[in-house]
């Protein structure tokens, strides 16, 4: 939105792409690095683990990890979701209940809030949610459904989801109640996992279900006031995903495997317009583009630790 | 004038006409639900029975993150998560007395004291136990009590003053109102429910089922009440010469609803009305 226009960079010919040193056709050399998922799996597994640790503390009585995504304890440390306690701050704005929110939930909140301004972006979704997790495997079912033309994209505005968080704090002020966490998902599907399913699985299912026929990630993209959160926080962010235009040969396959491919606009062909670009607020640091990338061009990074180092 | 044409110009609209959907979308869960839930039974006004140290439930109902500390840290698992058939009120906690009730065999109230709202107030019992602390200490002083035994005592009170609801007698059903006894374990074999029972095991919850009792007049209620004092059974002779017993419950119920629990009637005939103070009680 703010970007600076400049004029970019001429656009680097294929020729210069490794495939030349190994005397390869470059489509050929591109699918030689299809099949590798070293950050999926690593992410998935974090994600699997953190998730199955919730499950396990309130099962086996751990300690370690309690609590659900909306509020928890690590080793006795508290973490708040952030949007919670904006609406929660909001509703007390009208009622006064601000002095008695406890210590505890400060020392949480700012926690969560300087972690992931540190580490930036919509981590916490693509390494944490649970929803995230399903919704992942409904786009690639969506995916496939759009292959075999069984069904059409729908695609909305990105910027709507700001309405939906300014919106959703708007509505938990005047009504004095928590209306969006009575069908947020993400909070759900938490305590589902943790404490049982309930009735609420219906929603989670229409949810899921909407987004594998009609449009793509629909709620993560275009409503979750959660993720939107961190997309605001992680503008700033220093952990990113680097990009090198040198190394780049415009073969688009990280825009296809891209889970927020808007925030890779810098790889197609003429667009970029800095020798290195990074990946903004909505980049999800899944991984997807650094573990598919043939040239390399795309890599995580701290920004100013790498020039330290 | 911008050219109705270009991209930026169709963005635009395309933008303001998705963001009126979504404030409609926004307006309509938001009175939706509120609709919803002011015609829930167990929407807020009718009362679900809250963890110790609930705040009100209409300040309960924001408060309150749903996070479910609370229900991990209890020891005897007697809070639970409310369904979406409780209207807003879905993923709060709450306690079904019938089926587990809150025995206060915990060290501290943890569930309060572990919430990061407030939502349950931990704050009014840590002054409880402040002020049994600077109670005691003369007499710690003059050597009557062990300086050990402070916690204990500031704990005990602690508990005292939680106040979470109320129980009502239904005296056409209560066995020691019709004069009877009670043998047997109080809810059948089947009941998963648990209790510290003291003389047992300080630390371990035994199985309510496995409890095997033989009242002459069944007073339940009154030998498995946590708080002492709280209940008891007045002896009333009537002119017909058949003596009737009545469990009368006095100021200093908290609403844990043991009673509810171990009544062995079909239906308890004790019964803890969710929030309703002494005062409201007696004027029922």
């Amino acid at each position: 939105m703010f970007r600076k226009i400049k004029d970019p960079l001429p656009a680097k010919s294929r020729e210069e792409m490794p495939h030349a040193k190994l005397n390869m056709k470059y489509k050929d050399w591109i699918n030689t690095h299809k099949k590798r998922h070293t950050w999926r799996i690593r992410r998935w597994t974090v994600l699997l683990f953190l998730n199955i640790l919730f499950t396990l503390s309130f099962m086996f009585d751990l300690a370690l990890l309690e609590g659900s995504l909306s509020g928890s304890r690590l080793l006795g440390f508290y973490l708040i979701d952030p949007y919670m306690a904006f609406q929660l701050f909001f509703i007390s704005l009208k009622t006064d209940y601000l002095p008695h929110i406890t210590m505890n939930f400060i020392i949480g909140l700012t926690t969560v809030l300087l972690f992931y301004l540190l580490m930036g972006g919509r981590t916490f979704c693509s390494w944490l949610c649970p929803y995230h997790f399903l919704a992942e495997w409904a786009e690639k079912l969506h995916n496939y459904l759009i292959k075999k033309k069984k069904i059409k994209e729908h695609v909305f505005q990105l910027g709507i989801r700001y309405v939906f968080w300014v919106g959703f704090l708007i509505i938990a002020f005047i009504t004095e109640r928590l209306i969006f966490e009575t069908f947020n998902p993400v909070g759900m599907l938490s305590r589902i996992l943790i404490y049982g399913p309930g009735l609420i699985l219906i929603w989670i299912f229409i949810l899921i279900t909407f987004e594998i026929v009609y449009s793509k990630r629909f709620w993560c993209r275009y409503v979750c006031p959660v993720g939107s959160t961190w997309s605001l926080v992680g503008k700033i962010s220093p952990m990113a995903i680097k990009f090198e235009t040198d190394k780049c040969g415009h073969c688009r396959i990280c825009h296809d495997a891209c889970l927020t491919p808007h925030e890779l606009w810098f790889v197609t062909k003429g667009k970029a317009t800095d020798k290195i670009h990074h990946a903004g607020g909505d980049c999800t640091r899944c991984g997807n583009c650094v573990d598919i990338c043939p040239g390399n061009a795309l890599t995580y990074t701290f920004k100013g630790l790498d020039k330290i180092i | 004038m911008p050219d109705k044409n270009s991209d930026k110009e169709k963005s635009r609209r395309e933008f303001l006409k998705q963001s009126g959907w979504a404030v409609v979308g926004i307006a309509v869960a938001g009175t939706g639900l509120l609709f919803i839930d002011k015609n829930n039974k167990n929407g807020a006004g009718q009362l679900l029975l809250r963890p110790p140290g609930v705040i009100n439930e209409e300040d309960f109902l924001y408060a309150c993150i749903k996070c479910g500390l609370c229900i991990q840290i209890c020891p005897i698992h007697a809070i639970k998560l409310a369904d979406a058939d409780m209207g807003l009120s879905i993923d709060t906690p709450y306690i079904d007395a019938r089926q587990q009730a809150c025995d206060f065999s915990c060290d501290s109230l943890q569930c309060a004291e572990t919430c990061p709202t407030a939502a349950l107030d931990f704050i009014k019992f840590k002054e409880t136990g402040v002020e049994t602390a600077i109670e005691l200490q003369p007499k710690i002083d003059a050597g009557e009590i062990d300086g050990g035994d402070v916690f204990k005592i500031a704990i005990a009170n602690m508990k005292k003053a939680v106040h979470i609801g109320f129980a009502i007698v239904n005296e056409k059903s209560c066995l020691a109102v019709q004069g009877k006894g009670f043998k047997g374990t109080p809810r059948g074999s089947e009941f998963k429910g648990v209790l510290r029972y003291r003389d047992i095991s300080a630390s371990k919850a035994q199985l309510v089922s496995e409890q095997i009792f033989d009242r002459e007049v069944c007073d339940l209620c009154v030998i498995h009440c946590p708080i002492e004092g709280a209940i008891q059974l007045k002896e009333q002779s009537p002119a017909n010469g058949n003596k009737k017993w009545i469990p009368e419950v006095t100021e200093t119920c908290t609403g844990c609803g043991v009673c509810e629990m171990v009544c062995p009637t079909e239906h308890a005939s004790i019964v803890i009305k969710p929030g309703l103070s002494y005062e409201e009680a007696k004027n029922v």
